[in-house]
């Protein structure tokens, strides 16, 4: 098995479609999946990388497990489901801080997922909706209004800049890195992979750069002190 | 889920030879080491035996153990582990909390009495630090809180080389290199003893499981994790597999690759690593040990110890692809690809690469089929042989043995059903177009081609000319039985064609444009057969179908002779032997000789002679009577106006013979003009036929090229006609005639007011005709004559000036005057004048005549100056 050249991870709250949206762009099909157990991980041949994208299990039980499957990641994917607010909330109270043992330069998506179950066209139309996103109640038909905007989540995309102490200015900016996506559809899934792929691909350059090097540098060598003399000084 | 077979679980110690009949007694620990089997049991004893190994011809294999020793070691604690350290002969025994060296044979301990006390559990390391072979490396889990120490274990010492804590109490320990991986009290993690830094992996319970710490490989730990997850870790904390999903309880976890084993109280579950799925359950009660040592897995219960055989895994890989399961084959193979020499694994794996074609072509998986066979390698004539009667009768090829595929034939793989045998069809088709070209079947280029050409006759597919028409290896007989089967006789001729037997191939499509034989093919065939031969370099073919082409058309015929490239014309197509030929089709002939002598320009006075009375033969065919004016001219006349008019090389008298009283008068001026006739022409076409504008074209054209007195000369000629008194026109008509020819003389004055001499024509003219009709002739003639006038004034003036000059210069020279006496000296002989002739240079040197002519010779000579 060749070893990958970079991570990626896909987090989230449970059923937001973590699993769906990796099946959609590996195996371009939906189809109903069961809750993931554990974690599963597909191999990824980008250019001439191998770039690993993880699917994490966003049930509580496997929570232990998200910062080990986090670390060293050069992408973290943050998923929520745009038809309940309370997976965006998990996002930022849950999910983010297993990010801490992700790669120092690791970049963050915030993807809003399951597009096709809110109305068409709810994005473009927000201020028609008011300011009041949040909860509907459970008077909402099959299709409501979106219950949150991207807004939000650009919101919370800055806000984890501001966590990790990262510049904006050196960050890609927040419209680039928030997604709204639909596994059911595929609408925006390839973009947000590959979207992401292309900016992995320099990460990956960067901390193969930093990595241990491969070569033996003599030229650095520094003779080690003598800290006791000789038996004839 | 449907199951692998990938282990078989055989028993290795009975009870009875362990323990016999005492109840009590219940197994504790197992080691295995080579053939050596030791067990350690609750009641301090330790018991050796040998393993021998039998194998069966199904896979599996059978044991039978013999008790070497058993000895006890004088304690009432129970053996908690056993570790054999083989380089040193030395099992490590741990009881009641110390890890005592006894000998891997006698059991005895060692002499020295070396041991590590206060150890709650141990591990080797079998990825050592150090590089003696003759140390083991142990570490252990001290009886001293949250302390883990690491021991260089010796033949008969033990050394203590580190000490660490850990930040909560462990429970289990595996090593691997500098890296320790520990199950704490609520979490696993990685440290490293040699620098001390700890790397957290996942929280767990320890209150409600047991943990599990196994190493697995190189730097990688398999641990059991939430919700009966089997984690895998490295040493650097991260997660390079997918976790395996084992039920809640399980109690052990062993590895053989590429198979993770987990052991729980009613069964033992086979994962594979690769893909994370459960592959084999094998039910077994009240288990507590499951261990592999060295490849081998042993599970125990407290009572007897078996042993997990592995099925080869070419064998279970076969069982995979038997039960269609591609994809696990698949992973298994690649899988297994370190495990097997690298020679074996290529020809092992291809084969199951084409295995899994054929399982996906079966179902009518085209597309996966395809990247199988192409990765495979496959050679095509497997899938070829699939298909009854595609394979050349001379091919030497025979399927591979073992076969690839249960199938004898497409018929039986689709079960009769053609639809599905077609779509197979029509894949096979597609894939041996892209094979062909490939290198891979050069050898058997023949078989490919051939088959190809058989799909496409067959199926009707239009490629079917396309692989004939391009260069193809199709083998002649096989493939002209089968075109002939399928009726695909145009093809047949192409086939011919590609083998070098163009006869063959041209009589057969000559028989299908007669309609001999049926093949629709191509509605344009006739016209491809002559454009066949136009380009055959088969001479004697090309006469010989000749007729044949004629007799069908006689204008698309004759392109066997006209078309050809002009080369082979002139070494294989004598002009007069196809003249011969063309004598039965006379449009034929007209065709070809305008070929000759208009394509080619050819020089040659009977060619011209003959396509010339030709076109009048038609002309005088369409135009029984004399009386067809100028009024209809059809394709014909005119082609033979421009021949006559064209042409100098016909025989003119013989053709104007034919031409005089035919009634042609256009024609017959024409003739007239090649003759230098002119008045006769010019009557022709101005009295005769009152063609006034023919009459001036005719002046221009005769006039082409020659001098402007000629051309003068025509047009006074002309002139003359429309003036003079006519003896032609009846008395009756004469008014109105000789007014029409005024008006003509009047124009044509007009008109060409510079081809003529003014002062001749104003002498012609009656004096009845006003100045204004002729104005434009008589304005024109002014300008013209004025113009002449004023230029050779202009010119007078210019050589009066020039003549001034030379004039000029002769006085200039005369002005001046010397003296020649016999004293003065010739300049170039230096010899004395003694003559009065002499030249003289402007320069003023005086010489001979005959030594300036001298110097004039011989450029050697001294040179006084120009000569005037």
């Amino acid at each position: 098995m060749r070893k990958p050249d970079g991570k990626i991870v896909l987090l989230g709250d449970m059923n937001v479609g973590k699993t769906s949206l990796l099946q959609r762009y590996m195996e371009r099909r939906f189809a109903d999946t069961v809750s993931t157990v554990g974690g599963a991980f597909y191999l990824k041949q980008w250019r001439s990388y191998h770039i690993s994208i993880w699917d994490t299990a966003g049930r509580e039980q496997f929570h232990g497990l998200g910062s080990m499957y986090c670390r060293g990641a050069a992408a973290v994917i943050l998923t929520y489901d745009v038809n309940h607010p309370q997976s965006l909330v998990e996002l930022e109270e849950r999910f983010l801080g297993l990010t801490e043992t992700a790669s120092t330069d690791c970049l963050f998506a915030i993807v809003g997922n399951k597009v096709d179950l809110s109305e068409e066209g709810a994005s473009e139309g927000c201020e028609t909706e008011g300011d009041s996103p949040g909860p509907a109640g459970g008077s909402a038909p099959s299709k409501g209004p979106k219950q949150v905007r991207l807004e939000e989540a650009v919101a919370l995309y800055k806000k984890i800049l501001k966590y990790k102490m990262l510049d904006e200015k050196d960050m890609p900016a927040a419209e680039q890195m928030c997604f709204e996506t639909s596994a059911k559809t595929g609408h925006n899934v390839d973009l947000l992979f590959e979207t992401l792929f292309d900016m992995v691909v320099p990460v990956i350059l960067r901390q193969r750069a930093q990595g241990p090097p491969q070569t033996v540098d003599i030229s650095r060598y520094k003779p080690p002190e003598r800290t006791k003399s000789g038996c004839c000084a | 889920m449907m199951s692998t077979k990938a282990f078989t679980l055989v028993s290795a110690v009975e009870r009875e030879l362990l323990m016999g009949d005492k109840e009590r007694v219940n197994i504790e620990c197992v080691e295995c080491c080579g053939k050596n089997l030791y067990v350690g049991t609750n009641d301090c004893s330790i018991y050796h035996f040998l393993l021998e190994e039998q194998s069966l011809p199904a896979g599996t294999a059978t044991f039978t153990a013999t008790k070497q020793l058993h000895r006890h070691l004088g304690l009432r604690k129970p053996v908690c582990e056993l570790r054999a350290a083989s380089a040193l002969h030395r099992l490590l025994v741990l009881c009641d909390y110390s890890i005592t060296l006894v000998h891997m044979l006698s059991l005895e301990p060692v002499p020295s009495g070396a041991r590590i006390k206060g150890a709650v559990a141990l591990a080797l390391n079998e990825n050592p630090v150090s590089g003696d072979p003759f140390c083991v490396e142990v570490c252990i889990i001290s009886v001293k809180r949250r302390t883990i120490q690491v021991f260089m274990v010796y033949e008969d010492r033990v050394q203590i080389v580190r000490e660490v804590s850990t930040p909560e109490q462990p429970l289990a320990v595996a090593v691997d290199g500098h890296f320790l991986c520990l199950a704490l009290t609520t979490q696993y993690i990685i440290l490293n003893y040699s620098t001390g830094a700890a790397q957290d992996l996942f929280p767990y319970c320890s209150e409600e499981k047991r943990p599990i710490v196994k190493r697995i490989g190189r730097q990688e730990f398999l641990l059991a994790g939430p919700g009966g997850l089997g984690m895998f870790a490295t040493v650097a904390g991260i997660s390079q597999r997918a976790p395996v999903h084992w039920s809640e309880n399980v109690i052990g976890a062993a590895v053989c690759f590429p198979y993770v084993l987990a052991l729980d109280d009613a069964f033992i579950t086979v994962h594979s690593m690769l893909d994370q799925q459960q592959k084999q359950t094998l039910p077994f009660k009240e288990g507590h040990i499951l261990q592999d040592f060295e490849g081998r897995v042993i599970v125990a219960t407290s009572k007897g110890v078996y042993i997990l055989v592995p099925l080869p895994l070419e064998k279970q890989i076969q069982d995979l692809l038997a039960s269609h399961r591609v994809e696990e084959a698949l992973v298994l193979a690649k899988g297994a690809r370190r495990n097997i020499p690298k020679e074996k694994f290529q020809g092992m794996y291809r084969r199951i690469l084409q295995q899994a074609g054929f399982i996906h072509f079966a179902q009518l998986q085209f597309l996966e089929a395809k990247e199988l066979f192409r990765s495979g390698q496959l050679d095509v004539r497997e899938l070829i042989s699939l298909c009854p009667f595609l394979l050349p009768t001379s091919s030497s090829f025979t399927r591979s043995h073992p076969p690839l595929h249960e199938y004898a034939d497409l018929n039986q793989l689709t079960q009769g059903d053609q639809e599905k045998a077609a779509k197979c069809k029509r894949f096979l088709m597609t894939y041996l177009e892209e094979v062909r070209s490939s290198e891979v079947v050069h050898s058997y280029k023949e078989d490919v081609d051939t088959a190809l050409l058989k799909l496409y006759a067959e199926a009707g597919h239009a490629s079917l000319l396309d692989l004939l028409v391009t260069e193809n290896a199709c083998l002649l007989a096989d493939s002209a039985a089968w075109l002939e089967k399928h009726k695909r006789y145009f093809a047949l001729g192409l086939l011919y064609h590609h083998n070098d037997q163009d006869a063959a191939a041209v009589q057969l499509w000559v028989n299908i444009v007669n309609g001999e034989i049926d093949d629709p093919t191509r509605a344009d065939l006739y016209d491809y057969v002559v454009d066949f031969l136009t380009h055959s370099p088969d001479h004697a073919l090309v006469w010989k179908h000749a007729d044949w082409a004629l007799q069908k058309s006689e204008e698309v015929g004759v392109q066997v002779f006209t078309r050809r490239p002009l080369e082979e014309q002139q070494d294989g197509f004598n002009p007069d032997d196809v003249l011969t030929r063309l004598k039965k089709y006379p449009n034929a002939l007209v065709r070809y000789l305008e070929h000759l002598v208009m394509d080619r320009n050819l020089q040659r006075e009977e060619y011209h002679t003959r396509l010339a009375l030709l076109y009048l033969d038609a002309v005088l065919q369409r135009t029984p009577g004399a009386s067809g004016s100028g009024a209809e001219v059809t394709e014909t006349q005119a082609k033979l106006r421009r021949l006559l008019q064209k042409s100098d090389l016909y025989r003119v008298h013989f053709l104007m013979e034919r031409v005089r009283d035919a009634g042609l008068p256009m024609e017959r001026a024409i003739l007239h003009g090649k003759l230098e006739e002119h008045e006769q022409a010019l009557r022709t076409l101005a009295l005769e036929l009152g063609d006034f504008p023919a009459a001036e074209d005719y002046c221009a054209w005769r006039s082409v090229g020659r001098e402007p007195a000629y051309r003068r000369r025509l047009f006074h000629t002309l002139l003359a006609l429309y003036l003079g008194p006519g003896p032609s026109p009846p008395a009756s008509a004469s008014a109105s005639a000789s007014a029409e020819l005024a008006v003509a003389a009047v124009d044509l004055l007009n008109r060409h007011a510079a081809e003529f001499d003014a002062a001749q024509v104003l002498q012609l003219l009656p004096g009845t005709w006003s100045v204004q009709l002729l104005c434009p002739f008589l304005t024109g003639a002014v300008r013209d004559s004025t113009h002449t006038r004023r230029t050779a004034q202009v010119a007078l003036g210019l050589a009066t000036s020039e003549n001034l000059i030379y004039k000029h210069d002769q006085m200039k020279l005369k002005r001046s005057s010397f003296r020649l006496s016999d004293k003065q000296l010739c300049q170039v002989c230096h010899s004395p004048f003694c003559e009065p002739v002499f030249v003289r240079y402007p320069t003023g040197d005086l010489v001979h005549t005959h030594c300036a002519a001298s110097r004039h010779t011989n450029p050697s000579a001294p040179r006084p100056g120009a000569r005037t």
